[in-house]
């Protein structure tokens, strides 16, 4: 009975969402409404129940896990940003997030993202053995790259041989990525469409499996 | 009626048509189901062997890292990892890197263990087999021996128990997700107390075997953003984790640099990444149908090639009506 309701209110919120095709309705923004409003109740209560209640109130309250009690007060400042009088003291929570976010991320994140690709960047264009695609590729790969960071060197004009070509190939090198990306949207977001219509067709009026 | 006005009138369609013709293109392949073909990629291959070659010692993560928005895309893909890791008896811990995460994780194990659902799997709570656990039996073959001896039958149409605390724990969201990835090198248990049914993960027999991230042999990030990165920052670079992306296609471009680097072992992109692992898994016969992803695909194609068709029509009308000459189409300022 429960999930027959709550098909039928799914339902009826996808047509209301799509109905915007048509044009901006009461109904569109009555389901936009409802969307941010909800996707914020779930969230605080499930932030609630899998984080406030058995990571800070249970243990306080039941394992005296008074340590707690810096962390919790801690955040509790971020609520002075609603008194203009205290408001500066949101300013230690968001420091300390910051810093100690920064001081995780930075190492690991620069060896990730930056040593590791140029790494992957530093590759032969021909070893005994290789196919022949794959030393084409090579060469793409590496030219490719030099191109796009020639594109995006700005400190010389993009004139001559050096920069006035390479900037060329590299804007070429940059569109063909837009490209590859656009049809990856694309894509993306028929398949979004393909969802709510088995949602529609399947759940809603069961005319597919 | 002059032959620039038709080009004109071409380029200024009412942008309603070309929303319904994709409506109807998108309805009509559901109802004629022409099922065409799928061909599988090297980046999905290398995901489904890599679990493939996975058994009941082993044990992955599945990271349901994406809100409803992308549901569509990136439910499948779990769906499909989930099913092989059970299929092989491997040990999966779902978590969640952000509050509405949570319910997608939880969705697709109920999916997956759903009794209307072809080819599910028969669950079994925690609390269910309690009288096991503490007899100590906790090898799965034993297990469902024991269980089965204990007088449950398994279901026709299921294709075996999972066992939960055993074959799977949902641990859910945890704040600051990269974080607790993390913290997880050194133990799992450190950043979940307990799960998301509130059953103790000390008591969890899969948690007795993987104590943390280094005994764990796979992360698969199904992610509609860019946390599935924190996986590979804070998993692959900080302890040799093996990571494997599910990534809606709109992202799907900016990750393939990770695979060239090796620090992925492959990518599901979009629906069409799901619909191969499911095409993989009936081949493979771990399945005997494939699901969503595949159906949608006759869809998928119908709709590129008339979105191809309005493109070729909307150049051809672009340049015949000499509007490339011009500076503004008119009637557009």
């Amino acid at each position: 009975m429960y999930e027959t309701i709550g098909i039928w209110v799914g339902a009826f919120f996808t047509l209301a969402i799509y109905s915007f095709l048509y044009k901006e309705n009461p109904v569109y923004r009555l389901a936009e409404h409802l969307v941010v409003g909800i996707s914020l109740g779930y969230t605080m209560a499930i932030t609630y129940d899998v984080v406030l209640k058995p990571r800070l109130i249970e243990p306080l309250i039941g394992g005296h896990a008074w340590i707690l009690l810096i962390p919790a007060a801690l955040g509790l400042l971020y609520i002075t940003r609603f008194i203009p009088g205290i408001a500066w003291l949101s300013r230690y929570p968001i420091a300390f997030v910051m810093g100690t976010g920064m001081g995780v991320a930075f190492p690991l994140t620069m060896k990730s993202n930056v040593l590791r690709q140029l790494e992957a960047a530093m590759i032969p264009f021909y070893q005994s053995g290789m196919p022949w695609h794959v030393v084409v590729g090579n060469i793409v790969l590496v030219f490719g790259t030099l191109a796009a960071l020639i594109y995006f060197f700005f400190s010389k004009p993009h004139k001559g041989p050096f920069f006035g070509t390479g900037s060329k190939i590299g804007i070429w090198i940059i569109m063909l990525g837009f490209g590859a990306t656009f049809g990856f949207t694309v894509m993306g977001r028929i398949s979004l469409l393909i969802g709510r219509i088995q949602y529609l067709l399947g759940d809603w009026l069961h005319l597919i499996e | 009626m002059s032959a620039v006005n038709i080009w004109e009138r071409m380029l200024n369609i009412d942008r309603r048509w070309i929303f319904l013709s994709i409506g109807v293109i998108s309805i009509v392949p559901f109802l004629t189901k022409i099922g065409m073909p799928v061909s599988t990629t090297d980046e999905v291959e290398s995901i489904f062997n890599y679990v493939d070659s996975l058994g009941k010692e082993n044990a992955i993560f599945i990271g349901f890292d994406y809100d409803p928005g992308t549901q569509a895309e990136n439910t499948p893909m779990g769906v499909a990892v989930m099913r092989h890791a059970f299929h092989n008896n491997v040990s999966v811990f779902l978590t969640a890197y952000t509050p509405l995460g949570h319910g997608m994780a939880g969705g697709a194990l109920d999916y997956v263990t759903n009794p209307a659902v072809p080819g599910y799997y028969s669950r079994v709570d925690f609390s269910q087999w309690a009288d096991l656990r503490d007899a100590g039996v906790t090898d799965k073959d034993e297990l469902v021996a024991a269980w089965e001896a204990a007088g449950h039958e398994l279901p026709e149409g299921s294709s075996g128990w999972v066992f939960e605390g055993r074959d799977f724990a949902y641990l859910g969201y945890a704040p600051l997700f990269y974080l607790v990835i993390l913290g997880m090198t050194a133990s799992i248990e450190a950043q979940y107390h307990q799960d998301a049914n509130e059953n103790p993960l000390s008591e969890m027999p899969m948690l007795r075997e993987h104590k943390s991230l280094r005994e764990v042999d796979l992360a698969v990030t199904v992610s509609g953003s860019s946390a599935c990165t924190a996986w590979v920052i804070y998993g692959r670079e900080k302890i040799g984790l093996p990571v494997a992306f599910g990534v809606t296609a709109v992202s799907a471009t900016d990750y393939y640099p990770y695979i060239q680097s090796g620090q992925i072992i492959g990518q599901m992109g979009g629906l069409r990444g799901a619909a191969e692992y499911e095409v993989l898994l009936k081949e493979h016969g771990i399945t005997e149908t494939t699901d969503k992803a595949f159906t949608g695909m006759d869809v998928q194609s119908a709709d590129h090639i008339l979105i191809i068709l309005f493109i070729i029509i909307g150049n051809i009308a672009y340049f015949m009506g000499g509007f490339h000459k011009q500076k503004s189409l008119k009637g557009r300022g």
